[in-house]
């Protein structure tokens, strides 16, 4: 075959692409562990090892750019780098979620309403990453398509986490103003750490349509 | 896309717009008017075309758009030069070429018995690749053509202008008269290709036209061409095949055995090729 080092270098770059998810998908599940247990030790751990997931970024840019200026690569290796370079950003983000959710937990300081079940919407959004890097891996397209389905309804279920929230609130107000007030920071904490799984998901769809688009040169998911 | 292709280009129309001056009817070997951008210039039907008993093209058929870039590219021996050559009948001159099917220019099959190869090759011009100006003076190349063809009224407007169509007249600008074969390589390549727009074509074909320069000098002979098809129809032959994707509007990729397998415009071929063989030639793990 010609251009074996070339073919090595693709190979390799889907390989560290795969490892990077990985990475990411230990800190966001560290942060969901964190934030159940109010593992300050765990939390710190998260914000601590961004910088990690921040250099394999960087690292893995920069693969990227030196295969476009030294290979040229063209047609679905063209799209193959076009698509990882795009995922490495999805995932670089999911990692500052992940951070997140350590910071939320050394802020806390109290459980509220039980009725939302974050680990529940959190354990939703890995499952959602970890099969986006399945399709990238194995190509598979129909998962890409059955992955942007299953965003609506984490989607909904964001939704209704932040309906239950604000209704309690409201109610909260109008039994007792002064508590309303004492607990806004833990609501407003709680109400961004929903907002930032519902994000993860986001980024686990744009990794699905750039995967879509890698193999079938087809955009109709992005965006 | 299938070899046939379609005509409309990457570049709209608006951008291909018509400056040049209309043709005589007499120039022209084809009937009626000709239409700018829309109609192919040049169509290959079934055109075949053999050396002795070896097949070099097999059944080719492709619509050539106007003033627009049309790259052929694929590995050796596949037969692109031998389609560019047929295009002016220039393998007329190898004795055991031999040539069936039909290649219309404007319409008008060049290989029909009342066609003049030479008046042909005025009107479809050719870049070789390796610069070959003759051993006379810059103006003295440059208005060759314009002597031969009789067509020396403002000779040395002519000779400006075309040199300055070609990009080169800021280089050579007082001194006319110095030896064509004293300019630089990438100097020389637009030399020849100055001399072969002042006799005012309408398509030009580019063998290779820069894989003998350096880098600085093909990037000027890549702007020009791009340049060129403003007003010119441009079919070129690279090995580069970044080049082709820089410079074309269009791609043809011939593979081994002189087949036509892909035709379609240049960032769909590079981007998404319809074809595997294609696919595997231009991403390299063919060859």
């Amino acid at each position: 075959m010609a251009r074996q080092s070339y073919q090595e270098q693709l190979t390799e770059l889907r390989e560290d692409v795969l490892y990077m998810s990985e990475v990411v998908m230990e800190r966001l599940r560290m942060g969901l562990d964190a934030l159940e247990q109010k593992d300050v030790e765990l939390a710190e751990e998260v914000i601590e090892g961004d910088g990690e997931v921040n250099r394999m970024y960087l690292d893995l840019e920069q693969d990227c750019i030196d295969l476009l200026a030294l290979q040229q690569p063209v047609a679905s290796d063209l799209r193959f780098i076009a698509a990882s370079f795009k995922i490495i950003t999805d995932l670089e983000r999911i990692g500052d979620l992940a951070t997140n959710l350590g910071e939320y937990t050394i802020d806390a300081e109290r459980d509220l309403f039980p009725d939302v079940d974050v680990q529940e919407m959190g354990t939703l959004t890995l499952q959602m990453i970890e099969d986006a890097m399945i399709a990238y891996d194995t190509e598979d397209v129909d998962f890409c398509y059955e992955l942007a389905d299953r965003d609506d309804d984490l989607d909904h279920f964001a939704e209704r986490a932040s309906e239950i929230v604000v209704r309690d609130l409201i109610e909260r107000e109008l039994e007792s103003p002064d508590e309303v007030e004492y607990l806004l920071q833990d609501v407003s904490r709680l109400l961004l750490t929903i907002r930032d799984l519902e994000r993860v998901g986001d980024h686990a769809v744009n990794i699905a349509a750039r995967t879509l688009y890698m193999v079938e040169n087809d955009d109709e998911l992005i965006y | 896309m299938t070899p046939d292709g379609g005509t409309s280009g990457a570049v709209s129309e608006s951008q291909r717009r018509d400056t040049r001056p209309a043709k005589s009817a007499v120039d022209r070997p084809s009937s009626g008017p000709a239409t700018r951008g829309d109609d192919p210039v040049i169509e290959s039907r079934n055109l075949d075309v053999f050396y002795g008993d070896d097949q070099a093209l097999h059944g080719i058929n492709m619509k050539i758009p106007e003033r627009q870039v049309t790259a052929l590219i694929g590995p050796s021996g596949c037969g692109k030069s031998t389609f560019l050559r047929s295009i002016n009948r220039m393998n007329d001159l190898i004795d055991i070429a031999r040539v069936e099917g039909e290649l219309l220019f404007r319409g008008k099959n060049v290989y029909d018995d009342d066609v003049d190869p030479v008046a042909l090759r005025r009107k479809i011009g050719m870049i070789f690749q390796k610069p070959n100006p003759f051993p006379k003076s810059i103006f003295d190349n440059v208005a060759y053509g314009l002597k031969v063809q009789g067509m020396t009224d403002d000779l040395e407007e002519q000779v400006h202008t075309a040199l300055e169509r070609a990009a080169l007249i800021d280089e050579v600008e007082g001194r006319l008269d110095e030896s064509g074969l004293e300019l630089s390589g990438g100097q020389q390549q637009r030399l020849c290709i100055a001399r072969a727009i002042a006799t005012d074509p309408e398509v030009i074909l580019m063998d290779e036209p820069a894989s003998a320069l350096d880098p600085v000098a093909t990037s000027k002979i890549e702007d020009l061409i791009e340049d060129l098809a403003e007003e010119y129809t441009v079919v070129i032959v690279t090995h580069n095949m970044q080049q082709a994707a820089r410079i074309s509007d269009k791609t043809a990729v011939f593979l081994t055995g002189g087949e036509l397998v892909e035709f379609g415009e240049t960032n769909q071929i590079f981007e998404n090729p319809d074809h595997d063989r294609v696919e595997d030639y231009i991403t390299g793990k063919f060859g």
